[in-house]
This record gives structure tokens, C-alpha cells and sequence, in this order.
């Protein structure tokens, strides 16, 4: 099913009206400073002070990172994007903090401020610096301490903000709700899809998102015919039928658990042995690994990229598919989140296998690859626009380099980007989803 | 007491203190920050990877080899040479038997010594100028960077000078920039030495647990 783009568009445009959906927060302006000192005093650990203390300023990460490859900006290097959260080390954690404090200021207001663009606007936290940076130093996790302690001074850019606080309120995002979400399964009914919604009890939990009820609808509609294709005992909760966590994009860490325990709860409730994360790069990540820890125990079911199903349904032969062909020239998007961050890598690929489609890897492919430059909220915020276009562009010679007239993904937001980014270059390269490839050729 | 019965003496023992004292003080308090407990279930074990990463982390990935093979050649000739220097060099040999382990090993020819020594330093200088003309390396290099490159800089060229030359002043001078160094250390960036196994395991064991090889 092609995706209109009159409604792409206008999803473009919702979004760019979000900064003006946020509501102020309500953290005083006099202290910012305390709150986010007080997160980045939870957060370091032994793992972070030693990665902090190992830095030899060679300036290799900054060859990793889209953004600076594509802008040249030193501002851009990843290492400096933890300046602030360094300095907050060296003076109030590190074994020599005694000398730090006769030397290095205190952290202000001014600087948390500078830093907003740095750790939100121009870093999607995609890990790539972390590959090629020879102390082992994950930049992208401490980006990632770096926004908690700004969400917590109240300093979210607004886009972002405008979604986490719905989120953290309403439990919705872009005003999808139980109500938006039973009119998307009755047109999937009218089609004559078998749509179980609140069941009781249920062997698998399937998520969705947001952006696949209002805009992709297709990965909606293909999630479900393999769903009732393989015969499971399946069910959508309209109290928890969103996989998109806007706690962890923003680092605001009360929403992001009050999200993942909605989903843990409910499975729980259903009995299910399994849940099924849908085409949306940190949900992935937002369940499957920090879900455990906001449930303060491991999950008592298996948690599954629907990228991840898919191929492991195919690997063992109960997903067959009818080969597409090889004169489908097609290259895959590894999303940061599900590839890098969650290892999965293989199964997109044998799903491609399957479909017999020509799969022609991207210069840089699996661990290494690029960032769509939309990752971890940046396709929300106003003023990463530009960082958005460059790493897009970035991508674009990527895909180019391999020939292929179709790039596929798993990702939604990875979608959104690369189709924002095909429409504004005129580029005529298909983009499409996994999932939508197998729903149309199930066997 | 003159200057080189101080280098010889007190000043080394109180250098050799401060740096075993300072690295072992640093590393502690890192360590003992501790770390939460992760409930996610692995998808195979972090500490493997840990140990894994701590080796394939020696090799840079091809995917970047392009945009960074003037630093990691760079780097390779100066640590593969210092290490050399460090611990094959007649003199040190020497040194370490006498006054620290009490006995000694094979050493490095006089012509295997020159060479080495000329590959650290065309290193270090390849480093230096590097971190100096480079925009990125320039705009996050602080002072403690230009101390500690030119310490050692200034360390390596007066133990050339004191090996070719056999002058006592330009022996003690290397032994007080030495010493200098050894106390300049556990409070500069050169903590790495010690640090990177730490860091790169954390990492590893962080993305093992998750599948992926980093
Ligand atoms: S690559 Fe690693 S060691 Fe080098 S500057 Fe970046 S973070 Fe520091
Ligand atoms: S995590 Fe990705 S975007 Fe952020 S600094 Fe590293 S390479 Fe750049």
C-alpha cells in the first residue's frame, strides 16, 4: 500500500506545530542546575567515571559521527558533547575532585543551556562514535545521562517536550488514543482482518505505535495478516498498544518507566509469553532492555523487534513467503536502535533472503551503519533540521552507492526521515517497510 | 646533598610514591562507583565480551580506516615504541633489576634501540603536530594534553642523548624528567595507560549482553 504523501505531509507539519503544544515545565529557573546535578550524581557509575577518565582527545569519534562528517563542525565531535557532564565528574565525583574544584568553574544554568543543542539537537545517540574510539568510551550512553539530567532542569527542547508531556499525562502520543486506535482496526475489519483487541488472555502481546495507526498504515494492516497468517493466540490492549516511548527519547525518566510498565503490566495480565515491539527503532530498546530495569526484575516474557520475529519465524520455517524476485534491487537500513543498540541483524536480512529479493548491502552496513539522522526524538525537534538533512544526505550517497531502487527499513521514525528527506531532495528511491514486504507475500 | 644525589634518591622515592599511590587512588575511586544491577536477559554473556573487546579494539574497523589512518599509524609507531623503549632499553633493564623486580631480561640491540627510538619519536611528532593543525583535535585538546605529549617528548629525547652520549648531566636530567612525568601522571590524561582495559570492557560487556560486537 503506498503512503500517501498529501497525509505524510501533514504529519510533517503537526509536527513542526509541536513547540507550540509545550507547556512551560515546572522546574524554577534557579534550579536547573541542582536537578540535573542531582541526576548525573545517580547515574555515573563505574562504568562512566572510568569511560570519562580514559579520554586522549585524538579525536577519532568525530570521524564516526554523521553529523560531523557531514558538517566539519569540531563543535560537532562526539567527546565534546560530554563537556558538561565531564566537568560535573571532575568536580563532584572524580577521585581527584579536590584539584578539579581549584581549577575547573562550577556547572551553570548558561552551560546546561548551551548544551541542550549538543546532546539533543545534534546527536541521535546512535553509538557509531563508540565503534571507532580506541579507549572503548560509549559516548551515546552518556549523551543519553546528559539529556536525563537536562529533562530533569526542565530544559527539553520543546517538540519534545510537547510529546513526552502527553505521553507522561494523557499516556498518549499525537492524540492516538484506545478511540483512534479501535477506528484503525475496524477499517482493517471492513478489510476483512481479524483484529483481536483487549483480550483477556492471550500467548502474545503485539505493540504498535502511533505513527503506524495515524501514517503507515500498512505495517499496521501487514503486522496483522502475519499475525493471524502463523495462528497465534494474539491480542492488541487498548490500555497498552504503545510501543513508542517519548520518557526515553526526552530522558525524562518517570515517563519513560510509567510507559514500559503499562506494557509489562498488561502482558503480565494476559499471561503472555511474548510481546512483539513494532516497526519503531527505541520502543525496541525502551522494552527489551531498560524495561527489566524500570520493572526492578526480568521481564517474564520474551521481548521481540517485529524485525527480529519476522526472521526468526522465517529461519524456522513457519513464515514462507513468496519470492519477490530478483530483479528487486533492494538495500536494508539497519535502525541504530534495533541494529547497534539491539542486535539484530540477521533476521531482517534472511527475511529479505526469503522474499529472494537482489539484497545489496550500503558501504557502511549492520554494526557500522549510519544513523538515519532522525533517531532518539530528533524527528520531532524544530531546530534539528538541519542535522536531520545532512545525516539524510549522508544516507542518501549510502544507498546510491549500492545501486538498489528500493531502501527498506523496520523503523518508523527511520521512515519518516528518510521520506522527509526523499521529498525534499526529489529523490526517487523507494522507501519502504519489512513488514509491509511480508505482508503483501505471504505464502 | 647535590641535585642528582636528590634524583637518585629522594626524589625518586618520592615520585615512584606519588605515581603508585596517585594511579592506584584514581582507579579505586572509579571503580568503586559500582554499578546498578541489569535486569535485562542477555542475548550472550557481557564479560566474554569484555575480554573480547580488550583485543579487537587493538584492530580499527575497516569502515573508518579510510578518515583515520594518519592518527592510528601515528599512535602505533609512538605507544609500540615507548613500550619498547620502556621496557627493552639496556639502561632500563638495568634500572627495573636494581631497583624494582630484582632481576632483568634480554635487551634490545644498540641498532634495534636507535630505530625504535626514532619510530617513537616520529610518533609523538606525527601526534603532536596533529593535535595541533587539526580542527577537531585543536578545539578538544586542553593544556594537560600539550604537558603531557611534550613531558614525554622532552623524557625520550634526554634518554637518547644520556644513551649516545654517556654524560652524567644529561643521565640525571632524564632521570628528573622521569621523575617528573611518574608524578605528573596519575593526575593527566596518561591515567589511560591503566584505565582503557576498564573502559573497554564496560563497553563491550554493555553491547555483548545485547548481541552486538563493538
Ligand atoms: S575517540 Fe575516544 S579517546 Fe578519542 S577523543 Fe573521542 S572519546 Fe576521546
Ligand atoms: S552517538 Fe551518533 S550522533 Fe551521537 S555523537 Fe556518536 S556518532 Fe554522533
Amino acid at each position: 500500500m503506498a503512503i500517501d504523501m498529501n497525509v505524510f505531509r501533514g504529519f510533517a507539519e503537526q509536527i513542526k506545530m509541536l513547540p507550540q503544544m509545550a507547556r512551560p515545565t515546572d522546574c524554577p529557573d534557579n534550579e536547573r542546575v541542582k536537578h540535573a546535578k542531582a541526576i548525573f550524581s545517580t547515574k555515573i557509575d563505574a562504568s562512566n567515571a572510568t569511560q570519562l577518565e580514559s579520554c586522549v582527545h585524538c579525536g577519532l569519534c568525530a570521524e564516526a559521527c554523521q553529523f560531523y562528517i557531514q558538517t566539519e563542525d569540531p563543535e560537532l565531535t562526539p567527546i565534546h558533547k560530554l563537556d558538561l557532564l565531564k566537568r560535573y565528574y571532575r568536580r563532584e565525583k572524580a577521585p581527584l575532585r579536590w584539584l578539579h574544584r581549584l581549577i575547573e568553574p562550577d556547572i551553570t544554568e548558561a552551560d546546561l543551556e548551551a548544551t541542550q543543542h549538543l546532546v539533543y539537537e545534534s546527536c541521535t545517540e546512535c553509538g557509531r562514535c563508540g565503534l571507532v574510539c580506541p579507549m572503548g568510551i560509549d559516548i551515546a550512553a552518556m549523551v543519553h545521562v546528559t539529556r536525563e539530567g537536562l529533562a530533569h532542569a526542565g530544559l527539553i527542547p520543546a517538540g519534545l517536550r510537547a510529546v513526552e508531556q502527553e505521553q507522561g499525562s494523557r499516556g498518549t502520543v499525537f492524540g492516538v488514543g484506545p478511540d483512534q486506535l479501535r477506528q484503525a482496526a475496524d477499517e482493517l475489519r471492513a478489510k476483512g482482518h481479524e483484529v483481536p483487541i483487549d483480550k483477556d488472555k492471550a500467548d502474545v502481546l503485539v505493540l504498535t505505535s502511533t505513527i503506524d495507526v495515524l501514517l503507515f498504515k500498512d505495517a499496521l494492516e501487514a503486522t496483522v495478516k502475519v499475525m493471524n497468517h502463523l495462528g497465534l493466540d494474539w491480542t492488541i490492549h487498548s490500555c497498552a498498544f504503545e510501543g513508542a516511548n517519548f520518557g526515553l527519547l526526552s530522558g525524562y525518566s518517570e515517563v519513560q518507566k510509567s510507559a514500559s510498565e503499562r506494557i509489562t503490566s498488561q502482558a503480565i495480565a494476559l499471561g503472555a509469553r511474548m510481546v512483539i515491539v513494532p516497526e519503531c527503532g527505541h520502543a525496541y530498546p525502551a522494552l527489551r532492555w531498560a524495561g527489566a530495569n524500570a520493572h526492578g526484575a526480568p521481564l517474564p516474557f520474551e521481548v521481540m523487534a517485529l524485525s527480529e520475529f519476522l526472521g526468526r519465524e522465517v529461519m524456522a520455517g513457519r513464515l514462507q513467503l513468496n519470492p519477490i524476485g530478483a530483479d528487486k534491487h533492494v538495500t536494508y537500513h539497519d535502525p541504530c536502535k534495533i541494529g547497534r543498540h539491539g542486535g539484530v541483524f540477521d533476521e531482517p536480512r534472511a527475511v529479505l533472503q526469503a522474499l529472494g529479493v537482489d539484497m545489496r548491502e550500503m558501504p557502511s552496513n549492520r554494526t557500522a551503519n549510519f544513523c538515519c539522522g532522525g533517531g532518539a526524538g530528533l524527528f520531532v525537534m524544530e531546530k534539528a533540521e538541519p542535522m536531520r538533512n545532512a545525516a539524510f544526505d549522508l544516507k542518501r550517497q549510502q544507498v546510491e552507492a549500492t545501486g538498489a531502487g528500493s531502501v527498506v527499513t523496520a523503523c518508523g521514525s527511520c521512515r519518516i526521515n528518510l521520506m522527509a528527506g526523499a521529498d525534499r531532495t526529489h529523490w526517487g528511491t523507494r522507501i519502504e517497510s519489512l513488514v509491509e514486504l511480508v505482508g503483501d507475500n505471504l505464502k | 646533598m647535590s641535585f642528582a644525589e636528590i634524583v637518585d634518591g629522594p626524589f625518586w622515592y618520592f615520585s615512584a610514591t606519588v605515581f603508585v599511590i596517585g594511579v592506584l587512588w584514581r582507579l579505586v575511586g572509579m571503580l568503586n562507583m559500582g554499578s546498578k544491577t541489569d535486569f535485562s536477559t542477555p542475548r550472550s554473556s557481557g564479560s566474554a565480551a569484555a575480554l573480547s573487546i580488550n583485543i579487537t579494539r587493538f584492530f580499527p574497523r575497516a569502515d573508518f580506516w579510510s578518515r583515520i589512518r594518519l592518527q592510528v599509524v601515528a599512535g602505533y609507531l609512538f605507544h609500540v615504541g615507548l613500550f619498547a623503549l620502556l621496557f627493552f632499553a639496556a639502561p632500563h633493564i638495568e634500572f627495573y633489576r636494581e631497583y624494582v623486580t630484582g632481576f632483568g631480561w634480554v635487551a634490545l640491540p644498540e641498532w634495534a634501540f636507535i630505530l625504535v627510538s626514532e619510530i617513537a619519536f616520529l610518533g609523538l611528532m606525527l601526534l603532536i603536530l596533529h593535535r595541533m593543525l587539526n580542527p577537531v583535535t585543536r578545539a578538544i585538546s586542553d593544556r594537560g594534553d600539550y604537558i603531557g605529549s611534550i613531558l614525554i617528548f622532552l623524557v625520550m629525547l634526554t634518554g637518547c642523548l644520556a644513551l649516545a652520549r654517556s654524560h652524567e648531566v644529561l643521565r640525571v636530567t632524564h632521570f628528573f624528567l622521569a621523575e617528573l612525568l611518574l608524578v605528573y601522571f596519575p593526575f593527566s590524561a596518561l591515567i589511560h595507560t591503566f584505565t582503557f582495559p576498564f573502559s573497554r570492557g564496560f563497553m563491550g560487556a554493555h553491547y555483548g549482553r545485547r548481541g552486538v560486537k563493538v
